[in-house]
């Protein structure tokens, strides 16, 4: 495979591309869908190709093929070539990549216990059982739990990314992630829905670590009680304690996004946007000094594991917002080359016929010290959010809302009665500057980032610990 | 092996091993994007492919395989792995055979389709949508273009064997007048004869001028009216969660509302590919069943899910016509209009507001509707019927079914929408709501 794909760099580095980068992509995925306790089908996909990605004269140009020999990596060379070429006219300023490092890396994650190891039945056998642990959760509470859809994800993806500039990375990573959509209901109370998602590069150790058993039954006996029991949240002016989930995807859409270069250069404009930030932004002020925000795709066994980007650049911890200033923004080499600094390893596809653009991996808040007791015994008068499901933000970053699903009054210092869908409607600067006090409990959770022409969905953790916010007025 | 004798070779496979039911599908693709922003290409972008997708059923024991490896060797492992896979699958609830063919197909739906490839046309399409716009004077301009031609090959064990193709022409622009003044539109069609790019400039620019200065908005209860962009992506709601695979999931708001009112008498929404030469039209299903139209919402009433032979067995229906072998899906969504010019509506708000464009629409609850989703690009103040000023930072936070239920009326006016935010082609005019909410950010 390395021999086409170097096969496909010569071809057109021959034509005068100043840069070809050239990238076998395989991925293999079997998924196992339970809907109502009832095996909906078994899945498994293999897709796999090639794409050569060239620079001419400043214009990029990118092609694919899943068809596996030197006639067709060829045919993708030359049309890469071609279609930078047709456009090179078009473009001021034309495009450069920033100065690298670079390496030739064979990386392999092993998993603990192979997915193969288990057979499907076994899978299945495992899914049934979490599905009758949900339902029993549910009617311990009272409820009942009509609707549920578990999802099974096992998959190995193989990549080999070669370029002109030296890079030559080979990499083979397993994901697994479980995925439960749940549906409490009452005839008269109505009904609450939980979204519920589990990643990591690993095996299938993983499923054993995540005790799924044991989550999903207190997972669907809290969502009968919400149903059940809880009440309209408290109006006005109050403080808010948010949980390690709802923190994770703040961090990820208002520290993170904001934070891609692409977006900050307009490259995003007509799809997933822009961001509130300039490229002077560096040292803005966004947040109070409890705000550290990172972005660190080295965490092992993370879902947005990776050691070496897609272009070949080795990984790093990236430091977004430094106590409540803006510090770094995530790179690519183009975008890296057009902001004088080196790429931070940002640049990542989905599959073999996906460009690579600028990517979050493991977006999270630094956790401080305290615990969620200490946070909350200061509150005289407040909402702690605990687990959220409808979210969204604007495309410039800025103003984004999430409404509670677990969620709890708290009255001085002491959790009180569950309530009802409160809505953190804020900006990004009013959340972060609101934050006075930040727990320990760090928690991740899994993701699928969508960004990118057309669409690419992303492995991501978000994730952080508890967090308090002084004088926030609830929707 | 040819391309379009893989699906037989399959099926006789499958059926050699075991299998009750197989079906096989491939699809061969050749796309081009051309993607630009600050009103310059920064990427052309070039993408051939090929995969098979297997469905193989051992009665009530469902496998599903998809590859791209297509040499013969591999397409024998993937019958394999399917005949395996569902012998040991736990059997599912419903049993459905594959519908009996042969069909017969509407011979216009199965006309060949096909755009140009041509590197130099295709970039001078980009230079009309970018001039498009900056001939009215914008700041800079954003967007992507996509031409594709597809092939795609049906064969399955009950005496369906069967071709069609298609092809697509879509620009995507964004015109911007300043960072927070943006106007965007589309233009989508089947061939170059329909396809506007100029056009859709033009219109994104005309938005985005108007859109200057914007005020913040404040947070209410509005008469509002929906263009294209935004009710498109209300409607593909709708259409995608009138999927009985969804239903059956309590992932939808249609749950237990066949027959009920669940919009408006205004509102009637049809899933019809057998408009040709349209952007979403098609001969035949996943599973070789002609397709058909399929009104959704007539008058308000939901008359219909969308099935597969499997979804319908278990609800005791025919098949719609729109497998998807798991997920029923619509193909070509319309929505009837009204017979009124959108001038005329917008002039029937006293105090309300005009939304564009939005994205990121997420649900609180699929089963109750509640929902909320950003309206981007220009968003307007109406008073006593005309645009007062441009307005920013506002949330429709509402619930689907009240939404649709409010819909005063529809403009005689419409338009195919299909981008990033839109997957299901949609037919469709402007609405004028009632009561739709508003919110804001509190800090």
């Amino acid at each position: 495979m390395e021999d086409l794909v170097r096969y496909g760099l010569k071809v057109a580095e021959n034509l005068g591309a100043e840069y070809v980068e050239g990238r076998f992509q395989s991925d293999v995925h079997e998924t196992l869908v339970l809907k109502n306790g009832v095996p909906e089908v078994s899945s498994y996909v293999k897709l796999r190709g090639i794409s050569i990605r060239v620079l001419y004269r400043g214009s990029m140009g990118f092609a694919s093929t899943n068809f596996m020999d030197r006639d067709s990596v060829k045919e993708a060379a030359e049309k890469a070539f071609r279609l930078a070429k047709a456009v090179e006219r078009n473009l001021n300023p034309k495009i450069e990549l920033s100065e690298e490092k670079f390496e030739s890396r064979r990386l392999e994650v092993k998993p603990k216990v192979d997915f193969a190891d288990i057979d499907l039945e076994s899978k299945f056998k495992t899914l049934i059982e979490i599905d009758r642990s949900s339902m029993s959760g549910a009617e311990e509470a009272g409820g009942k739990l009509p609707a549920r859809i578990l999802t099974l994800n096992c998959s190995v993806t193989e990549k080999t990314v070669i370029n002109s500039d030296g890079a030559d990375v080979h990499s083979t990573t397993p994901k697994i992630a479980l995925n439960a959509f749940l549906t409490a209901y009452h005839p008269q109370k109505g009904t609450a829905q939980r979204y519920l998602s589990l990643g990591e590069t690993a095996g299938w150790e993983s499923m054993e670590k995540w005790k799924p058993h044991e989550l999903l039954r207190s997972e669907a006996s809290i969502l009968a009680k919400i149903v059940l029991e809880a009440r309209e949240p408290p109006s006005g002016k109050l403080d808010v304690v948010l949980g390690p989930e709802v923190v994770g995807i703040a961090c990820h859409e208002s520290c993170g996004h904001p934070s891609e270069a692409d977006r900050i250069l307009g490259r995003e404009a007509a799809q997933a946007g822009e961001t509130y930030l300039k490229p002077d932004s560096i040292g803005m002020k966004v947040g109070s000094r409890e705000v550290t925000v990172v972005d660190d795709p080295t965490i092992p066994s993370s879902f947005g594991f990776y050691l070496y980007d897609d272009e070949g650049v080795r990984a790093r911890k990236r430091v977004l917002v430094k106590e409540g200033v803006i510090n770094e923004f995530l790179h690519n080499r183009e975008t890296a080359r057009r902001f004088g600094v080196s790429s931070n390893a940002s640049s990542r596809a989905n599959s073999y016929d996906r460009e690579p653009i600028v990517r979050m991996a493991n977006t999270y808040l630094e956790p401080g010290d305290y615990s969620l007791e200490e946070l909350l015994e200061d509150v005289k008068d407040g909402v702690y959010i605990k687990k959220f499901m409808e979210w969204n933000i604007d495309d410039r970053r800025f103003n984004q809302r999430y409404v509670g699903l677990e969620s709890y009054r708290i009255e001085d210092g002491e959790l009180k009665e569950l309530v009802k869908n409160p809505a953190l409607e804020v900006t990004t600067v009013g959340l972060w500057s609101a934050v006075d006090a930040v727990g320990k409990d760090l928690e991740f959770q899994a993701a699928y980032c969508g960004k990118g022409d057309p669409m690419q969905g992303i492995p991501v953790w978000t994730g952080g610990p508890s967090i308090r916010l002084r004088g926030i007025v609830l929707r | 092996m040819e391309l379009r004798e893989i699906p037989k070779f399959i099926v006789d496979k499958g059926v050699e091993k075991g299998a009750t039911d197989v079906a096989a599908a491939v699809v061969n693709c050749e796309s081009r994007m051309i993607r630009f922003s600050n009103s310059k290409v920064s990427i052309s972008k070039s993408y051939s492919k090929a995969y098979v997708s297997i469905y193989l059923m051992m009665k009530n024991r469902r496998a599903a395989i998809s590859i791209s490896d297509l040499n013969e060797k591999s397409l024998i492992e993937a019958v394999e792995r399917a005949i395996k896979t569902a012998k040991i699958t736990p059997p599912a609830d419903v049993y459905a055979p594959l519908p009996s063919g042969p069909f017969r197909y509407d011979e216009t739906l199965l006309a060949p389709s096909s755009v140009s490839l041509d590197p130099s046309l295709l970039t001078g399409y980009v230079d009309e949508a970018i001039e498009g716009a900056l001939e009215q004077g914008v700041k800079k301009v954003a967007g992507s273009l996509t031409a594709t031609n597809a092939e795609f090959f049906l064969a399955t064990s009950s005496n369906v064997s069967a071709s069609q193709t298609s092809s697509a022409l879509e620009v995507s622009v964004r015109a911007f007048t300043s960072d927070v003044a943006s106007g965007h539109s589309v233009s989508v069609a089947r061939n170059e004869k329909d396809f506007n790019p100029r056009l859709a400039g033009r219109e994104a620019a005309e938005i985005a001028k108007a859109a200057l200065n914007p005020a913040p908005g404040e947070p209410g209860t509005y008469r509002a009216l929906l263009g294209p962009l935004v009710f498109a992506d209300l409607v593909n709601q709708v259409g995608v969660l009138s999927s009985a695979f969804y239903v059956d999931a309590g992932q939808s708001f249609l749950v237990d509302k066949l027959g009920h009112e669940v919009a408006s008498q205004k509102f009637t929404l049809i899933d019809d590919p057998t408009i040709p030469n349209s952007p979403g039209s098609r001969a035949f299903d996943d599973e070789g069943l002609p397709t058909r139209r399929n009104v959704i919402v007539e008058k308000g009433v939901l008359k219909t899910y969308l099935h597969n032979t499997t979804t319908a067995k278990k609800f005791g229906v025919e098949s719609t016509s729109n497998a998807g072998y798991i997920v029923p899906t619509p193909w070509n969504l319309i929505v009837e209009p009204g017979n009124r010019p959108y001038e005329t509506l917008l002039s029937e708000i006293d105090h309300g507001i005009y939304v564009t464009n939005d994205w990121y629409l997420r649900y609180q609850n699929y089963r109750s509707g509640d929902f909320s989703t950003i309206p981007r690009d220009g968003m307007f103040l109406v008073e006593k019927g005309e645009i007062a000023r441009s307005i920013r930072e506002l949330r429709i936070s509402d619930n689907m079914i009240r939404v649709f239920s409010n819909i005063i009326d529809l403009s005689r006016e419409r338009k195919w929408i299909k981008w990033w935010e839109v997957e299901v082609p949609t037919y469709t005019p402007y609405a004028l709501i009632e009561d739709l909410k508003f919110t804001k950010s509190t800090i």
